[in-house]
């Protein structure tokens, strides 16, 4: 049942998180005996992407408990060897509801067979081929609407993140994927628009010079203020004297001295810094700098989502690491590590004990006994399937939105909204990711965001049946179309513009990113944490990059990868390709660093 | 350079460990074959430009990376391939058998629904032959795949085998368009090149388009 893997390796790498992955792809690379594991039949961890099925799956998964039934009598141990069983209490999720706000199929109104043209009509995106009577019910039926049934069948078509993030243009995994050309195995697209709430309504922030030439809310003086203030923090960056009497103050506190319009200060700070009243001077300016780095670089924001969701990412280093040599083997448990005078010596995993010189553990699999602090930053998510976008228009494809508290007691939420060609759902549908540190438990942190962007109640059946009676019994399909005119017109002059209908929801905890190891905790275990707070990926390549510094302190982080083109293949007699492109990327790699530098 | 190519195609090896994925690739791209196939270290793809009925495309052809071994491909792999080729081992009916698993793998990750699908009945070669040519097709007629057998030792069947995948693809409307002739599989994707339309964009080493960071608001004043 169990494969057998051969039992040496240099690196061990347990769990396929962001991490854990980089750093897998990273030993690789240098030529490292590498063999990655994960328990999990799925690649990611608390970093997956799932479809609506995986997802329920993983659900249902979690409600049962996975018991590592191994015990320290059962492992053969050699003189002065130690056994830590490993658990996985440090990536548990909690506190999970799941609820839909519409029908079954079976509950919606039978249509009557007046209805046959209005079904010729057709949506066109016909999803299934077959053609079974069942089939042709729901049609008529669901030409609009959605049912728990409509979703589920269309489960292929949604990509459900876990730990939703972007890219910094400039950031460091952008610039990371490009360096050691893993970039050819990922597709992103441009975030299309980052949004504010100012005024009591949702607007868009112009991000490239069209846009503040085209914006109308912000005067000339100020688009002046504006430009002056960003100068200094992108070209003078946090050290310079003009940031010296705020060492110790907030950003806000410096703001105040610039005599800045509310509008201005409003996208500087909630826009463009992402920053609270807490925020130091500092952290803002560095924010303010890397946002407009990374302007003008792809699209019309900073900031890139990786197509079919973050999950694909870690699976894109764990593709270099297999190129590379590196074993795969996923549905493996680890039982625990084999500890011999402060060396981790073996895993010990079903019936094999593997051998290696680097144990790189994701936070799911530590032996308690190396845990110093559980770590405070934990984490609430709310997933919203809905059937518009907060704020409808040309570019509501991909939005961010960040919001700042209301109360002292709230914390700031991140919200991505995805749209039609993200690959995150079905045309006509979004999916609205909530994300924010948590502090009771995740419906409870972001109701007051929720109900200010959404409605999350149920739909009256009834209303189902009423708007379907709407579009069925009208015959021509132009006439249905000035009825839906109508509507809406009568909609938006009772209410602005209508909230998005929540359609499914998801609530969940993620467990702590910072967690803290002993101090006596063996210099070859290497800790990877699951997501952090942080909009993008920055937390998890630096910690990977770290991790393999104090593995390989003298060899690259993965260097550029050779294409396909650049592998010279030699006979049986010479084990081993030769990169012709090597030595030549390394140059020029230095001859980048040293760009950048002056 | 690439000025008449139609189209570049993706396309996917699949099958269990040893039934010669890596030397059907091989063979087909370099016209070698080794006795003593060593998994080869960093490749990833090969890449071939083919006319067929006077269209050139160029084929992106996707190995393993020996990630089949423990079933352990990783979903992104799958994704936007056009073709797959499915190969099994005619002398090991194990492989044949398996099969099955590789078609519902394929079909589950496999984000175009219309990807056509060869069959490869690979060491015709060898003696001991275990699945006969009649069982290969009949898998092949019911799971409406293409059908080959090949040898990479001799080179039996493998052109035809790319050739037959390619011409089916070619002729199926919605699973390729020109578009993706902007994104240079395998020519390295220097030059900042960008997708439009249904893909996304890649991201490329632009430092030599535009050699400052620029950014819009600055360009202001
Ligand atoms: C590295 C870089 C630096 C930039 N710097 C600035 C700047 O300083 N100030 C500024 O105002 N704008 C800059 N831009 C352009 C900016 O990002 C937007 O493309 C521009 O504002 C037009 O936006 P749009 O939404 O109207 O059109 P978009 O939809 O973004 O693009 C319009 C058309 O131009 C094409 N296009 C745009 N950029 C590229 C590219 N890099 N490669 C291939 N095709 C492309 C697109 O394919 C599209 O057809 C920069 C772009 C890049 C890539
Ligand atoms: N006789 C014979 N041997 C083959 C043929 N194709 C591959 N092999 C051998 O089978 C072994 C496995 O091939 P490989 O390409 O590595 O298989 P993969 O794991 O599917 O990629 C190697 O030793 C090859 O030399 C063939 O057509 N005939
Ligand atoms: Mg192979």
């Amino acid at each position: 049942m169990e494969d057998y893997l051969p039992n040496e390796y240099d690196v061990v790498v347990v769990g396929t998180g962001m991490t854990e992955s980089i750093v897998a792809a990273a030993a690789s690379r240098i030529g490292k005996k590498v063999l990655h594991l994960d328990s999990d039949e799925y690649y990611g961890g608390l970093w997956a992407t799932f479809n609506f099925d995986g997802l329920q799956k993983w659900i249902e998964d979690l409600k049962v408990s996975k018991s590592s039934a191994k015990d320290v009598s059962e492992v053969d141990l050699e003189l002065e060897e130690k056994f830590l069983k490993t658990s996985n209490e440090y990536s548990t999720v909690e506190n999970i509801e799941e609820t839909w706000y519409i029908s079954n199929d079976a509950d919606l109104p039978v249509v009557s067979s007046k209805d046959t043209q209005t079904d010729s009509t057709g949506d066109g995106s016909g999803s299934g081929d077959e053609k079974s009577d069942d089939d042709k019910v729901e049609k008529k039926e669901n030409v609009k609407q959605w049912s728990i049934d409509r979703i589920r069948k269309e489960y292929r078509k949604f990509n459900i993140d876990l730990a939703p993030k972007l890219l910094f243009a400039r950031g460091e995994l952008v610039e990371l994927l490009i360096s050691s050309n893993i970039a050819r195995y990922a597709e992103f697209r441009a975030v299309s628009r980052v949004a504010t709430f100012m005024d009591g309504k949702l607007t868009q922030v112009p991000c490239s010079r069209a846009d503040v030439f085209a914006n109308k809310t912000v005067s000339v003086v100020e688009k002046r203020m504006l430009m002056q203030l960003l100068t200094s923090c992108m070209e003078q960056g946090a050290d310079s004297p003009e940031f010296d009497g705020f060492r110790d103050k907030t950003f806000l506190e410096y703001l105040n001295t610039k005599n800045l319009t509310p509008i201005v200060q409003h996208y500087v700070v909630q826009a463009i810094a992402m920053a609270t009243e807490k925020t130091s001077c500092r952290d803002g300016v560095n924010r303010t700098k890397h946002f407009l780095n990374s302007l003008g670089r792809y699209g019309n924001t900073p900031f890139l989502w990786p197509m079919y969701g973050s999950g694909e990412l870690p699976q894109c280093f764990c593709r270099l690491c297999a190129v590379f040599g590196g074993v795969y083997c996923l549905k493996r448990q680890l039982d625990g590590v084999v500890i011999h005078k402060n060396k981790c010596k073996a895993i010990i995993s079903g019936k094999q004990r593997i051998s290696l010189e680097h144990l790189v553990l994701g936070q799911g699999h530590l032996p308690p006994e190396v845990v110093a602090s559980e770590g405070e930053q934990r984490i609430s998510r709310g997933i919203f399937i809905t059937d518009k976008s907060i704020m409808q228009g040309e570019k509501e494809n991909l939005t961010l939105l960040y919001y700042p508290p209301e109360q002292p007691d709230q914390e700031p939420v991140t919200l991505i909204e995805l749209g039609p060609s993200t690959n995150a759902c079905p045309q006509g549908l979004f999916m609205v990711h909530m994300t924010c540190k948590r502090t009771t438990n995740a419906k409870e942190d972001l109701a007051y965001v929720v109900n200010k962007f959404l409605k999350a109640e149920p739909l009256d059946p009834l209303a189902i049946r009423s708007s379907i009676h709407s579009h069925t019994q009208t015959v021509s399909p132009d006439k249905r179309h000035i009825q839906e005119g109508d509507q809406d017109n009568r909609e938006e002059s009772t209410e602005e513009s209508p909230k998005p209908q929540v359609l499914w929801s998801l609530y969940l905890n993620l467990p702590a990113s910072d967690i803290k190891l002993n101090e006596s905790t063996p210099s070859n275990l290497h800790l990877c944490s699951g997501p952090d707070l942080e909009l993008d990926f920055d937390f998890a390549v630096n910690q990977a990059k770290s991790i393999f510094e104090s593995m390989y302190p003298d060899k690259d982080f993965l260097p550029r990868a050779p294409d396909p083109e650049e592998i010279v293949l030699e006979g049986e007699e010479a084990p081993g390709p030769k990169f012709e492109g090597d030595t030549e990327a390394e140059e020029k790699q230095d001859v980048e660093k040293a760009e950048k530098e002056d | 350079m690439d000025q008449d190519v139609l189209t570049v195609l993706k396309l996917l090896m699949i099958g269990e460990s040893n039934v010669g994925k890596s030397s059907i690739l091989l063979r087909f791209t370099e016209d070698e074959f080794h006795e003593n196939m060593q998994s080869t270290v960093g490749m990833d793809y090969r890449t071939k430009q083919v006319t067929i009925d006077g269209n050139t495309v160029k084929l992106a052809i996707w190995d393993t990376a020996g990630q089949e071994r423990f079933r352990t491909l990783t979903p992104s792999y799958y994704r936007d391939g056009q073709g797959a080729i499915l190969v099994y081992d005619v002398t090991d009916r194990v492989t044949f058998m398996k099969l099955e698993t590789w078609l519902n793998e394929l079909n589950t990750y496999c984000n175009k629904t219309d990807i056509i699908k060869m069959v490869v009945g690979n060491k015709i070669d060898l003696p001991n032959r275990e699945v006969s040519t009649e069982e290969g097709l009949q898998f092949a007629r019911r799971h409406q795949t293409l059908y080959i057998e090949s040898s990479a030792k001799t080179a039996d069947g493998i052109k035809c085998c790319f050739e037959e995948l390619v011409q089916k693809i070619i002729q199926t409307p919605g699973l390729w368009d020109r578009h993706t002739l902007i994104n240079s599989y395998g020519n390295g994707n220097m030059g900042g090149v960008r997708h439009r339309g249904q893909r996304g964009i890649q991201l490329a080493d632009d430092t030599q388009l535009y050699n400052r960071p620029s950014n819009c608001y600055c360009s202001l004043i």
